[in-house]
């Protein structure tokens, strides 16, 4: 039902920390219609040309300054992920996503209030590394 | 002598908002020009680091109010009862949590809160201080699938009744009387690989005055087996059991509850281009109110943004617009 709303279009890109090429970096709305403390989001997972990552490679952000683990992201009460603000989300890979085209599938979930069932939300989208 | 004023929940234009199309102060200007006497916000939507607003963000609120000489209605509010993973949370955080909404209220000029659906009856007595401190109403929706026959929603409505107080009652979301289902959804499951007879089914319910969510009850909580047996997809096996979100209860569920109804969502789905709501009879179920005397707002909550096929642009400006435009045709004929 919130589909939509998961991987913004053209935020997927190789990210760089001194020099060197650390991972690949994505953007998603929330799959919710209101904003929640990220201690409520209740998992991120991230698939490669059909292969899962580990799940404890992914590190997610609100601000893109404080990057954290999905256990540790699941203390934050303090800061909120705010309804139309991405949440930036990291895969640590050494060299990040190789030249040429990838499939890359984003699976977010959130607990809501009074539904028992996290709302999850996936999208695929073709990845060009130039 | 009733007087249903019309309002407009901002959460109908939520797409608008999360795209980037339109600004708070965009929407709240449009929601004025549609025609609407009041707003509805979920602060948690609209209103960032709420409910833990900036002094800024406040005065910037009363200035659009201001500007547009809406009134703020009610505001929405959630109990994050599962905000750590590990454990749910004690009664006095929740209580915490609520008091921190009531001032937030309080502070954007709002005297009514929709605590939603399956806040336990426990928060009310404790809350109470202080709804009658800062003059703030809380109120439980009653939403479809969780309605009348939901013990949580029962739990409430019979604490209400008991404290006898002008400070807590009852929100009714008008998905609960649905008489046909929701075209836009259906369109919106067929395109995702849905079997139409599973709407057969439901529309054929509907028809009769029943709906799925009684049958299943009347069937001990389980799906009926002939429903089950219109299934032939993946999607009927993941939207079927959502089937029964669309209750078709008759006005008079009204009837001794009108004392402690504050509010109403008017839920709506498709305003078809022949004036009425495609599953909602809005007109009639304004006649009951003015009958009963009902003296509050009626507000927009478009939902059918929500099953946008893909590929083709959201219709929510024009829906709102729309309903906004029934519901006060509606009222001038009924109320004059």
């Amino acid at each position: 039902m919130f589909d939509n709303n998961v991987f913004l279009q053209g935020t997927c890109k190789n990210v760089s920390e001194g020099g060197k090429v650390i991972g690949f970096e994505m953007q998603t709305n929330i799959t919710y219609y209101r904003a929640i403390p990220l201690s409520m989001m209740e998992y991120v997972h991230v698939s490669v040309d059909g292969e899962a990552v580990p799940d404890e490679d992914i590190r997610v952000s609100l601000d893109q300054n404080d990057w954290f683990t999905q256990k540790e992201a699941e203390t934050v009460t303090t800061y909120k992920w705010e309804y139309g603000d991405p949440l930036y989300i990291r895969v640590l890979k050494d060299g990040g996503l190789s030249k040429g085209s990838h499939q890359v599938k984003l699976t977010v979930a959130v607990r809501t209030a009074y539904i028992p069932v996290p709302l999850e939300g996936t999208k695929e989208r073709e990845v060009v590394i130039d | 002598m009733s007087r249903i004023k019309a309002g407009v929940s901002l959460y109908s234009l939520q797409d608008q908002y999360l795209t980037k199309k339109m600004t708070l102060e965009d929407i709240i200007h449009y929601v004025k020009e549609c025609g609407a006497e009041g707003i509805e916000i979920l602060p948690d939507q609209m209103l960032k680091g709420a409910p833990d607003l900036t002094d800024e963000q406040v005065a910037d609120w009363h200035r659009m109010l201001k500007e547009t000489g809406l009134q703020p209605v009610i505001a929405d509010v959630f109990l994050n009862t599962n905000l750590y993973k590990n454990r749910t949370l004690t009664h006095r955080e929740c209580i915490d949590l609520l008091i921190k909404e009531i001032k937030q209220a309080n502070r954007l000029g709002i005297h009514l809160i929709r605590l939603v659906s399956m806040v336990p009856y426990w928060v009310i007595e404790p809350l109470l201080p202080y709804c009658e401190k800062y003059d703030v109403t809380i109120a439980i929706e009653v939403h479809a699938g969780m309605a009348f026959d939901v013990k949580a929603t029962n739990d409430f409505i019979n604490e209400v009744k008991r404290l006898k107080t002008p400070y807590a009652g009852i929100v009714i979301d008008t998905g609960i009387f649905c008489r046909k289902f929701p075209r836009v959804v259906k369109n919106y499951e067929l395109n995702n690989g849905a079997s139409p007879e599973m709407f057969d089914y439901c529309d054929k319910l509907l028809d009769q005055g029943t709906d799925l969510h009684a049958v299943i009850r009347q069937n001990g909580g389980k799906l009926p087996e002939d429903f089950v047996a219109t299934w032939k997809t993946h999607e009927d096996e993941i939207f079927g059991p959502l089937c029964d979100g669309y209750e078709n209860y008759p006005y008079e569920v009204m009837d001794d509850l009108m004392p402690y109804i504050k509010h109403f969502h008017f839920k709506m789905f498709e305003m078809t281009d022949e004036g009425p709501e495609y599953s909602i009879d809005f007109k009639g179920l304004l006649q009951y109110l003015h009958d009963h005397n009902y003296d509050g707002y009626v507000c927009t909550e478009y939902e059918g943004n929500r099953f946008t096929l893909p590929g083709h642009p959201t219709v929510e400006r024009e829906q709102v617009a729309r309903n906004v435009k029934y519901v006060q045709a509606c009222l001038k004929e009924i109320q004059g």
